[in-house]
């Protein structure tokens, strides 16, 4: 059996007054795909989850849902259901009736309903906690709840906005890996709103980035990382450093160019970006470059500079370098492997890099 | 003594001391010479103070008593009912419909801007014999003689004490509603509830503590109301209240007049107890 696509929008749009919160939205899912809109507050991503959900209607455009035009459909009659970013959980019912909420509305008798409802449970390890007062619940299990009360209803997509935002990190660390693996067991297709690039990263099969009412970039984690189409998308998923450059030869796949600070270095032609020309804006991110007080050996491009920040994350080190040409202290992270920061304020150092790990970001703005 | 006032215990004496003295002058002392004077007698011009229970039993042996304190919870009760059933939608608008919630809070209390023997004197000019509305429907040729039943029964006093109780039972409706975080209402439309439905599963179980609050709030001081029968509610509309000032009064027997007064605030605590666990059973119901 192919694989169908659950959801195809096209063209849609919506306004509020003046201002347009989502413009020309073009988007197919496939059946049991994790997909997950990334971007900044107020960049219309929840308004957009909200329009396939039926709270909000599309002024242009159509939404399909299993093949059916969801435009004369209304929301309580849609085959999606959602779980909220308060997680909504009914205060005055407890856990059991919470989940049985929209089953009641199917008539399927007290046993079935009880032993669907069990089931649900189960699923969200909150099993036998049916009688347990909404009220009285943490917020890791409100939200396991508001899971279970969604995937009652089997639901053909479900729809999550900002699931996750409520909880603690720790919580929420394991929480995405409990969604990611209970998605894939029911494979149910999953829609997330999210504005954490990391957990749209981990959970997703594919995600989609927007700015300002508009869809600029849809692909797999690791090909929105290393192959961004712009500089807001670069700039949004994990740090980067932007660095000009001019090019000086095209060929093979390949920009031969002089980079701000680097010289010249052979990138690799992104096939995401449109924008074309000579001056070229390139990117590499922290931790792909080598920060060492010799030069290191093996690199395509080195630059000198002073340490001027060197701050401890933990799991690893940020370096700020400044180099002479390089208007912006660039940006360094190195694992930590021994516990140390081994190089200090003041410091000089050597970066290095590699030809792959500079990323074609397309013809400047200005 | 310095040293007490500043530990715990001895701040929240001190802070409680004010309220504690005013209610324990202003009510737990009436209170308690009422109860005095429930045990008392009135001999035409003194007061017997040997204890009996002679009022008690002059009060629940008498059918006047029984009827008009049964009026007045019925009539309580009416009036409660018509309240909080034309506040509810009230209430709804201005919570869920309206964005200028102050304005129309604002409008609310209006009426309490005149006096309330004012808002009774113009139900009385509403629904008298020659009143606006006898006057409209005859100039209008929809009657032919003035209609009586308008005033001076148990209706003309359902009609104005729900009028002038209008906003006590708005306010605390809408704040219950007010609170009601809407994500859950697009919960309750997304687990496949139509407006209705989410109206009975949702808004109203968690409205259930406003519709008391709104309710004892009317149902008790009306029981007790003396000023708004006596004036628009004929000998139909008497009700027990009228009764006891007729015992202060007229009738000069304090004690017996002390004693209805127990009697009735009795009944009524019995019923708005009975009231408040019923209604909170019957939104626990709701799943």
């Amino acid at each position: 059996m192919t694989r169908q696509n659950i959801i195809e929008i096209s063209g849609v749009e919506k306004r509020f007054g003046s201002f347009i919160a989502v413009r020309d939205l073009n988007l197919s899912l496939k059946e049991g795909e994790f997909f997950s809109l990334l971007g900044p507050s107020g960049c219309g991503k929840t308004t957009a989850l909200r329009m396939i959900a039926g709270f909000q209607d599309h002024d242009a455009g159509t939404i399909r849902i299993d093949g059916q035009d969801m435009a004369q459909i209304p929301a309580n009659k849609r085959p999606t259901n959602m779980v909220f970013q308060s997680y909504a959980i009914f205060p005055h019912l407890n856990v059991g009736d919470n989940v049985a909420f929209g089953l009641r509305k199917l008539n399927l008798g007290k046993a079935e309903t009880d032993a669907r409802v069990a089931e649900a449970l189960e699923m969200v390890e909150l099993g036998g906690l049916q009688s347990r007062k909404a009220t009285e619940l943490s917020g890791g299990q409100r939200q396991r709840v508001a899971l279970a009360r969604a995937l009652v209803m089997r639901p053909k997509v479900l729809l999550l906005d900002e699931p996750l935002s409520a909880l603690d990190k720790n919580l929420r660390e394991a929480m995405q890996f409990e969604m990611r693996r209970l998605q894939q067991k029911l494979g149910i297709t999953f829609v997330m709103v999210t504005h954490d690039q990391y957990e749209a990263m981990t959970m997703s099969d594919r995600i989609g980035v927007m700015f300002k009412g508009q869809l600029k970039q849809v692909d797999k984690p690791e090909v929105l990382y290393a192959r961004p189409c712009s500089r807001e998308v670069a700039a949004f998923i994990g740090g980067m450093n932007f660095l000009d450059a001019s090019v000086t030869a095209k060929a093979e796949g390949k920009l031969q160019a002089q980079v701000q600070g680097f010289g010249p270095l052979a990138i690799d032609v992104n096939p995401n970006v449109t924008r074309r020309g000579t001056k070229l804006l390139t990117g590499i991110r922290p931790e792909q470059l080598e920060i060492s007080a010799k030069k290191p050996e093996g690199y395509d491009g080195y630059l000198q500079g002073t340490v001027t920040n060197a701050a401890f994350y933990g799991e690893n080190v940020h370096y700020h370098v400044t180099a002479a040409g390089v208007p912006q202290p660039i940006a360094v992270s190195v694992p930590n492997y021994f516990h140390t920061v081994d190089h200090q304020q003041g410091d000089p150092v050597w970066l290095g890099v590699q030809n792959a790990s500079v990323i074609d970001l397309g013809a400047r703005e200005a | 003594m310095a040293g007490f006032l500043r530990t715990e215990a001895g701040k929240g004496l001190a802070l409680s001391a004010p309220a504690s003295l005013y209610v324990g002058l202003l009510v737990a002392a009436p209170l308690g010479i009422l109860v005095a004077y429930s045990f008392w007698t009135q001999t035409y011009v003194e007061i017997d103070k040997t204890p009996s229970w002679a009022n008690y039993l002059e009060a629940a042996t008498d059918p006047l008593v029984r009827h008009l304190m049964l009026r007045s919870i019925l009539i309580a009760a009416a009036v409660t009912a018509a309240t909080v059933a034309l506040a509810y939608p009230i209430a709804y608008f201005i919570a869920f419909r309206t964005h200028r919630k102050t304005l129309w809070l604002l409008l609310i209390t209006i009426p309490f801007w005149s006096s309330y023997l004012l808002r009774v004197f113009s139900w009385k000019l509403i629904l008298g014999f020659n009143g606006v509305m006898n006057s409209a429907l005859i100039s209008l040729g929809m009657i032919d003689e003035p209609l009586t039943f308008l005033l001076y029964n148990e209706f003309a006093v359902v009609l104005t004490l729900a009028h002038a109780w209008a906003p006590f039972a708005i306010l605390p409706i809408y704040v219950s509603l007010q609170k009601i975080d809407r994500s859950l209402l697009e919960a309750a439309t997304d687990l496949g509830c139509s407006k209705l439905e989410r109206f009975v599963r949702v808004t109203l179980p968690l409205t259930v503590p406003g519709i008391i609050a709104a309710s004892l709030i009317i149902f008790i001081p009306t029981v007790g109301d003396y000023v708004t029968p006596s004036l628009v509610g004929g000998s139909q509309g008497k009700m027990v209240a009228n009764l006891i000032q007729v015992q202060f009064g007229p009738a000069n027997n304090w004690p017996l007049g002390a004693t209805l007064s127990l009697v009735a605030m009795a009944s009524v605590g019995f019923v708005a107890v009975l009231f408040v666990i019923l209604a909170t059973a019957l939104g626990r119901r709701i799943r």
